[in-house]
């Protein structure tokens, strides 16, 4: 064989089993979502023919369709903005020198390593209004008289939801703000110092411009993660009431596999792959051109 | 520099401020502001109008009753309550109850010779006091004067002493207050609903020496029903107190507050933050140890379990999670090797070939990356029954492997890309190929990087749910995360079977996380995008 031909084709031998792995159980599931969102479902999953547009005018017109998307979008604003702001605080404390500071890193990586549904589930136990540790606690400790009723309503039920939900992201943001923030060369604090610059001169002109990168790599993938968390709200509440503290994944998989409407469910999972495809897109923009730059 | 006269007048004014605090404190202490209520007799008396003859008559029950009391020395006052409301004939009713109440006050002096629990607490805190301020005295007889960074290890260490003294009073008071409330609301409340043996006994014979100079005896039962304390407002006044004399003991040994505050602060904030992301560990290990009649109990006091049920773990064991573990280790193994087997080359490639479409590939890795499989999850369904590979280990294996790849080659790449191709050119001239490189001289050398992307994509498989709880039909296949949910089911959940299950899924991998927490973030963030 051609040398010259073989030096050419050789790296693509090297893809070769990482692409079909992800050609086959990526891309394939995507295809066949596009297709059925095109086609008519029936309740047993039986596909039948080309459709257009319609299961996305059934999924728009579902009752539940303005409250889901409302709540997703609660959800990942609240869950994304609070514990970018959160896990920014921490990483600044936490890249000050103290004793124990290894310690203290440890621990904050917990939750990260946790599963989504063993979380949800000791929360849940936490919060029971009859018997709840969060209960327990406070009345042995004397600070509420009396058993407080963490979740009269479903608005409240959705807050502790979205509270788990930045439980559970802040560790990640933490990581990512500290691995940017001890990059950052000691001497530009010492210098402003010298000039002056007050706590929050430096935060502002030193420690935000260069933390900046690692923070938005952080919340693109954090909002993605966050828009699919699906495991905190299944558990939960499961969208009870009737759907007012769904959000669109969790939706969409009631719809499919509880309520048997398949055809509005894959519309809706079309309609949940652009929005992501649409920040990925986003995000690849920025990485591709940090890329041509370095 | 601050001249000595200056650091005198500096320091005779700081331990005078100790010394206003700590007498104010000992006023505090003497003020009656710890308020203990108790009603001792209730009678409600049913379609009694004000001043008819039933209420004379109930009214005159209760006076007797109250006058018993008086006798046996108690201090009893009457309260009465009317309701009125109509009922279904549309006739006026109305409900009369009448309670007498035995409430007093007391002060904190009286705390100290108690033998409660608390009262232990608060001569601790006591002493603390007085012996900081004998420290912050003794540290500066004959040193008063001296600049502080100049002090000699005599009167550094007095002074540094009393700083830690004070910190331990400031922590000690309100957990007096909290220890009053524990036993003196809540205790009384449980330990005058059952019956009184033992140990129980012995707490309320205390109880009536302190409270009733032992006058209750026999009727202590009910004289403490519905026992009420409240002295929030002695507490208030107490800590801004024993704070300024924190302060001034800063001041003495440091010469300014404002450094060892923030210090303070920032040790407050890591020491509330790592307790509050403990809270729900310590939950799910206590609770999985838990009696089931203890982990739906309301009332139940103890911080852990009052007898540890480690036949909890034999129970779950006898319920298949031990198979659920062998198929989450199946799972996240398989997955774990199908990655990296499927990964290292690709990653090797983009680091170290140039070749055409690679920003195409990269593209295509970084976009994978952004599908999580729920969305897809229909798709993924369909999918896995046209493979036959729905509800097998096989499938979920696949699955997690392929949506792990992009993360996988992120970060090999990021580490392939630090390590200096020098060694594998040279290898290769001396006739070694493109594999026996990578086998022998890459991988070696890239191996922290290797191990933490296997842990990582190993944890991720591990912790999946949503795929296998979608693919997953058969008890047999379960992973572990869909396991533990058969112990939560519509009209009963198995708390302490859950976490106990929830335990062993979580202790393996939290450990395995903390090994590659280091290596994690520098992977994270530099691996891809700074290539």
């Amino acid at each position: 064989m051609n040398r010259t031909l073989e030096k050419k084709i050789e790296p693509y031998i090297w893809l070769l089993p990482s692409l079909i792995l992800m050609a086959v159980f990526v891309v394939f599931p995507i295809l066949i979502v596009f297709k059925l969102s095109f086609s008519e479902v029936s309740k047993s999953g039986l596909v039948g023919g080309f459709i257009g547009f319609k299961n996305f005018a059934d999924a728009i017109s579902l009752p539940a369709f303005k409250t889901v998307m409302l709540n997703t979008l609660y959800w990942v604003v609240s869950v994304v903005g609070l514990s970018t702001i959160l896990g920014f605080v921490i990483a600044m404390v936490l890249n000050q020198k103290f004793r124990g500071r290894k310690i203290a890193r440890a621990i904050v990586v917990f939750p990260w390593a946790t599963s989504l549904v063993i979380q949800a589930s000791v929360w849940n136990y936490i919060i029971k209004y009859e018997y709840g540790n969060l209960n327990n606690i406070l009345l042995n400790l004397g600070i509420i008289k009396q058993a407080v009723n963490w979740r009269m309503s479903y608005q409240l039920e959705f807050i502790w939801e979205c509270g788990v939900g930045i439980f559970v992201t802040i560790p990640f943001v933490t990581f990512c703000v500290l691995s940017g923030l001890q990059a950052i060369d000691n001497s530009l604090y010492e210098a402003a110092e010298i000039d002056g610059a007050s706590f929050w001169n430096r935060l502002w002109h030193i420690t935000i411009p260069l933390v900046k990168p690692s923070l938005t790599v952080s919340t693109v993938l954090n909002i993605i993660y966050v828009f699919n968390s699906f495991p905190i709200i299944y558990t939960m509440t499961k969208g009870a009431p009737s759907n007012k503290t769904d959000t669109l994944v969790t939706y969409l998989y009631m719809l499919n596999f509880y309520d048997r409407q398949k055809g509005p469910a894959t519309a809706l999972s079309v309609i949940g792959f652009l929005v992501l495809c649409l920040c990925a897109g986003i995000y690849m923009l920025g990485v591709m051109r940090k890329e041509d730059n370095g | 520099m601050k001249t000595p006269d200056a650091v005198r007048k500096q320091n005779r004014a700081a331990l005078a401020l100790m010394l206003a605090a700590l007498l104010l404190v000992g006023v505090f202490m003497s003020l009656p502001a710890y308020r203990f209520s108790a009603g001792v007799y209730t009678l409600k008396s049913a379609n009694t109008f004000v001043g008819d003859e039933k209420y004379q008559q109930a009214l005159e029950e209760v006076n007797a009753v109250a006058e018993e009391y008086r006798e046996k020395g108690f201090d009893v006052s009457l309260e009465e309550s009317v309701t009125e409301r109509t009922n279904s004939k549309g006739e006026k009713t109305s409900l009369v109850a009448f309670t007498l109440n035995n409430s007093f006050t007391k002060n904190g002096w009286s705390f100290l010779g108690a033998g409660l629990n608390s009262s232990w607490v608060l001569l601790a805190m006591l002493l603390c006091l007085l012996l900081a301020l004998a420290c912050a005295l003794a540290g500066s007889v004959s040193t008063v004067s001296e600049p502080y960074k100049a002090l000699d290890g005599r009167a550094a260490a007095f002074r540094s002493a009393a700083c830690w003294l004070l910190l331990a009073a400031l922590l000690l008071l309100p957990v007096f207050f909290m220890m009053n409330t524990y036993t003196l609301s809540r205790r009384v409340l449980l330990y005058t609903g059952g019956v009184l043996t033992g140990g129980k006994e012995a707490f309320f014979a205390q109880l009536d020496a302190f409270l009733f100079g032992g006058i209750a005896g026999e009727e202590i039962n009910g004289a403490l029903k519905g026992l009420r304390f409240s002295a929030g407002a002695a507490m208030w006044l107490c800590l801004p107190c024993i704070f300024a004399m924190l302060l001034a003991a800063i001041q003495l040994r440091h010469g300014s507050v404002a450094h060892s505050l923030l210090r303070g602060m920032l040790y407050a904030f890591v020491i509330v933050l790592c307790l509050f992301i403990l809270y729900p560990y310590y939950v799910m290990l206590v609770t999985a140890f838990r009696s089931s009649a203890e982990t739906n109990d309301m009332y139940f006091l103890h911080v852990f379990p009052t007898e540890w049920k480690f036949s909890n773990l034999r129970d779950i064991i006898s319920r298949g999670v031990p198979r659920y573990l062998l198929n989450s280790f199946l799972i996240a193994g398989g997955a774990t090797l199908i990655a990296l087997l499927c990964g290292i080359p690709a990653a090797y490639a983009m680091a170290r070939m140039k070749f055409k479409g690679k920003k195409l590939f990269l593209g295509f890795v970084i976009m994978s990356q952004m599908f999580s499989p729920v969305v897809l999850l229909i798709g993924i369904s369909q999918l896995m029954s046209a493979l036959h590979l729905n509800d097998s280990i096989l499938g979920l294996m696949l699955i997690n492997a392929a949506f792990n790849q992009a993360f996988a080659i992120w970060l090999l790449r990021g580490t392939f890309v630090s390590i200096s191709p020098e060694m594998e050119q040279a290898a290769r001239i001396d006739g070694c190929t493109t594999m026996g490189s990578l086998l022998h001289i890459l991988l070696p050398m890239a191996a922290p990087g290797i191990v933490t992307t296997l842990i990582f994509v190993f944890i991720n498989s591990w912790n999946e749910y949503t795929i296998s709880t979608v693919l997953i039909s058969t008890a047999a296949n379960r992973p572990i995360t869909v396991g533990i949910t058969q112990f939560s089911s519509f009209n009963m959940i198995e708390w302490q079977y859950l976490f106990a299950a929830s335990l062993l899924a979580t202790v393996p991998v939290v450990i395995l996380f903390m090994c590659i927490e280091k290596h994690l973030t520098s992977g994270l963030t530099s691996g891809g995008v700074k290539g």
